[in-house]
């Protein structure tokens, strides 16, 4: 159990696919074609005794007949075949399997008990095995799409373990679509060998890896969790969504205290005291996981909003309230200066609102000023991307000319517009880097916008205040446990 | 601990409410003024040396939800309350009443509630929560794994919505934060310390001149101790 290097797991020279099969509605078959298709950077060896070749490459009968030494085995057999497969594949040298085969401890004892054969072979070869009943693995540096799922994620600083495959591939779908882009992925199936925590103590070492992302059900070890987990926290951020948050506990308790540690309770407070990030959507680990490898932490709590237009602020305090952020009133000095750029009659509060303005000038502004005051450590910038991209109404009009006229005009200028890059965001993003602030932009645009916002200027965006509000309130609890830690 | 050999000795699930309070007073977690009494006459005298008004409660490790089994008489304010109570207490006990508690009332409607749990996952945890009658209805409460730092024993204060409790209230004092991590402490010392016991509740916490004082107490043995 010495050997918690993982790297040929994530990153192996040359692999075996035991199971490959020619029939495209096999697993076998498909996850082949995802390595062959994801231009994995080693050797793939198909392993099948009933096939000569698979999809143009040579099978073999055995992982013994393969002509090279094997980093790492994908298994797809039936699981009754996987104890003889693992003995085999540590005769041949082999440090790590993965086993895709389901029908192990997740369907029964009979599955239970298979699946411990299954690990005691494994152990007896100094093998380390992921799985059984994995989706299987991803590393963007090798390239290795070893998947059920044909999803290309994005490369990128983020690495996730999931006790869910589905789930997690999810999110490397939704990923590529929202500018996430990620180092690693493995879907830990039912955690025989390997367990979530071994892969957290590997994605903390890795330094492709900047965020940690995981989905949990449960561990075997809480305290083994939270110990391993607290050391990573004080460098590296761990996002966690945890699943059976409403479970109840497992027996009937003879207290009050008992009957109420749920499941939720005790899980919200070891992954708090581990400084692990508790997120409750999916969506949630994804929006963290922008923010968290693309901005600065904030150095506190307190907030400054922009807004064009006042219910959006509305809410976005009342979101700041409930995520334990502050939103501090303007001090005069900024209100001097603000009072140059917005009308008469503008409120003089925080949120800063521009009253309607459509123009790009006075939102950059006012923007630079709320930026540059000392007396906040984060902006929400609401309504920073214009929503609408091209003038909707032109192709129904017809007459009066005057009016067909107006509309070519304004046609015409949302055309100009759209051709620029745009101002707001690329200034915003600039900021971001000369303040040291997160400054978390609120658009609604569509998720592939958000992408082309992170990519083409570095700014961070989310379609709604709330799922803004709710990535910031999470950062700011871990820069609350990194000063705590610090202590 | 003595409370505790005796008790798994005899083969007890749980400690009766005296020895719990007993037990967690060893541990310097503050208790009402009580005492145990077998007799009409005993608790007559028990009752007027610790000073009226008292309350009479059922106390045996099968009564631990003495509410529930109608075994409480609160707020006796004289003798000859204290020795009906007694009589009322026997009748309506079904198994034989063998001693009853006579405890100090103490008038404050601020109740309070921590617990120890040990989870299969994560071991001991400590809860602090809203106590008396809302625990179940309104289960506000916070847990936290041991070991507990004291800044975590002040921040569970903080992190109940009704944490309002905590600040004075209708001419009551505010409650002294600094006692109750104390208590909160104390328990996560006692999952160290004490493998044979799973669960801890003390409930109601109440409040003497703002500090906490432990009202009602039950210490749960787990099934492999016995």
């Amino acid at each position: 159990m010495n050997d918690m290097n993982l790297e040929n797991l994530f990153n192996p020279q040359s692999i075996a696919m035991i199971g490959a099969s020619a029939n495209p509605r096999k697993w076998g078959f498909i996850i082949l074609l995802n390595i062959l298709k994801g231009n994995f950077k080693g050797n793939v060896y198909p392993v099948n005794p009933h096939e000569k070749s698979i999809l143009g490459y040579r099978c073999y009968a055995s992982v013994m007949d393969v002509p090279e030494a094997l980093d790492l085995a994908i298994i797809t057999t039936p699981a009754k075949a996987v104890p003889s497969l693992v003995d085999q594949c540590g005769r041949k040298g082999i440090r790590f399997v993965v086993v895709i085969s389901s029908d192990f401890s997740e369907t029964g004892p009979e599955g239970a008990r298979l699946e411990q054969e299954v690990i005691d072979c494994a152990r007896r070869n100094g093998i380390r095995l992921v799985g059984p009943n994995s989706m299987g693995l991803f590393s963007a540096r090798s390239s290795l799409h070893a998947q059920m799922p044909p999803i290309m994620p994005l490369t990128g600083g983020v690495s996730m373990f999931s006790q869910s495959g589905n789930l997690g591939f999810q999110m490397l779908g939704w990923g590529a679509e929202e500018g996430v882009g990620f180092s690693k992925f493995v879907s830990s199936g039912n955690e025989g060998d390997l367990s979530s925590v071994d892969y957290l103590r590997y994605f903390a070492a890795d330094t492709d890896t900047r965020v940690i992302l995981g989905y949990l059900e449960g561990v075997d070890c809480g305290v083994d969790l939270i110990h391993t987990a607290r050391a990573i926290s004080k460098h590296k951020p761990i996002i966690i969504l945890k699943g059976g948050r409403t479970a109840s506990g497992g027996r009937a308790a003879a207290s009050h205290t008992g009957a109420m540690a749920g499941a939720s309770k005790i899980w919200k407070a070891a992954l708090r005291q581990a400084g692990m990030i508790e997120v409750s959507t999916s969506q949630g680990l994804l929006d963290c996981a922008k923010a968290f490898e693309n901005y600065p932490l904030p150095k506190g709590s307190r907030v400054g909003i922009i807004t064009r237009g006042g219910g959006w602020g509305v809410i976005t305090v009342d979101g700041c309230e409930e995520n334990r952020l502050d939103v501090p009133p303007l001090p005069q000095n900024v209100i001097r200066k603000l009072d140059k750029i917005l009308p008469k009659y503008w409120s003089r509060g925080n949120p800063v609102d521009l009253v309607a303005t459509i123009a790009n000038d006075p939102y950059l502004e006012c923007l630079e000023i709320l930026a540059a005051w000392d007396g906040i450590d984060a902006i929400l910038a609401l309504g920073a991307k214009r929503a609408i991209d091209s003038y909707p109404y032109s192709k129904e009009v017809h007459q009066p000319q005057p009016l067909v006229d107006a509309i070519a005009l304004a046609t015409e200028m949302f055309q100009h517009y759209a051709q620029k890059p745009d101002e707001v965001l690329m200034n915003l993003g600039q900021m971001v880097k000369r303040y040291r602030k997160p400054i978390i932009a609120v658009s609604l645009a569509s998720e592939l916008s958000h992408r082309s916002f992170l990519e083409a200027f570095q700014v961070v965006s989310y379609p709604t205040p709330e799922r803004a509000v709710r990535v910031l309130g999470h950062m700011v609890d871990y820069t609350r446990f990194l000063n705590a830690s610090s202590e | 601990m003595k409370i505790i050999e005796n008790a798994l000795a005899r083969g007890a699930g749980n400690l009766t409410e005296y020895e719990s309070k007993r037990f967690l007073a060893a541990y310097g977690i503050p208790i009402t003024r009580e005492a145990v009494a077998r007799s009409e006459e005993e608790v007559a005298l028990k009752a007027s040396e610790i000073g009226y008004p008292v309350a009479v409660k059922g106390s045996d490790e099968a009564f631990h939800h003495k509410t529930d089994l109608d075994l409480i008489e609160l707020n006796l304010k004289d003798e000859k309350s204290v020795r009906r109570a007694y009589h009322q207490l026997v009748s309506r006990s079904k198994a034989k009443l063998k001693e009853v508690l006579v405890q100090e009332m103490i008038a404050e409607p601020r109740e309070l509630m921590v617990g120890l749990y040990r989870d299969p996952q994560f071991g001991p945890c400590v809860m602090f929560g809203l106590g008396g009658i809302f625990t179940e209805i309104l289960q506000d409460t916070v847990f936290r794994v041991t070991p507990l730092t004291r800044k975590d024993a002040m921040e569970m204060l903080t992190e109940i919505k009704g944490k309002k409790i905590l600040e004075s209230f209708r001419g009551k004092p505010r409650i002294d934060r600094d006692k109750v991590a104390d208590i909160l402490l104390a328990l996560s010392q006692i999952g160290k310390e004490q493998p044979a016991i799973r669960e801890i509740d003390i409930n109601p916490i109440k409040l003497v001149n703002g500090k906490p004082v432990a009202v009602d107490a039950l210490v749960v043995f787990s099934a492999r101790a016995l």
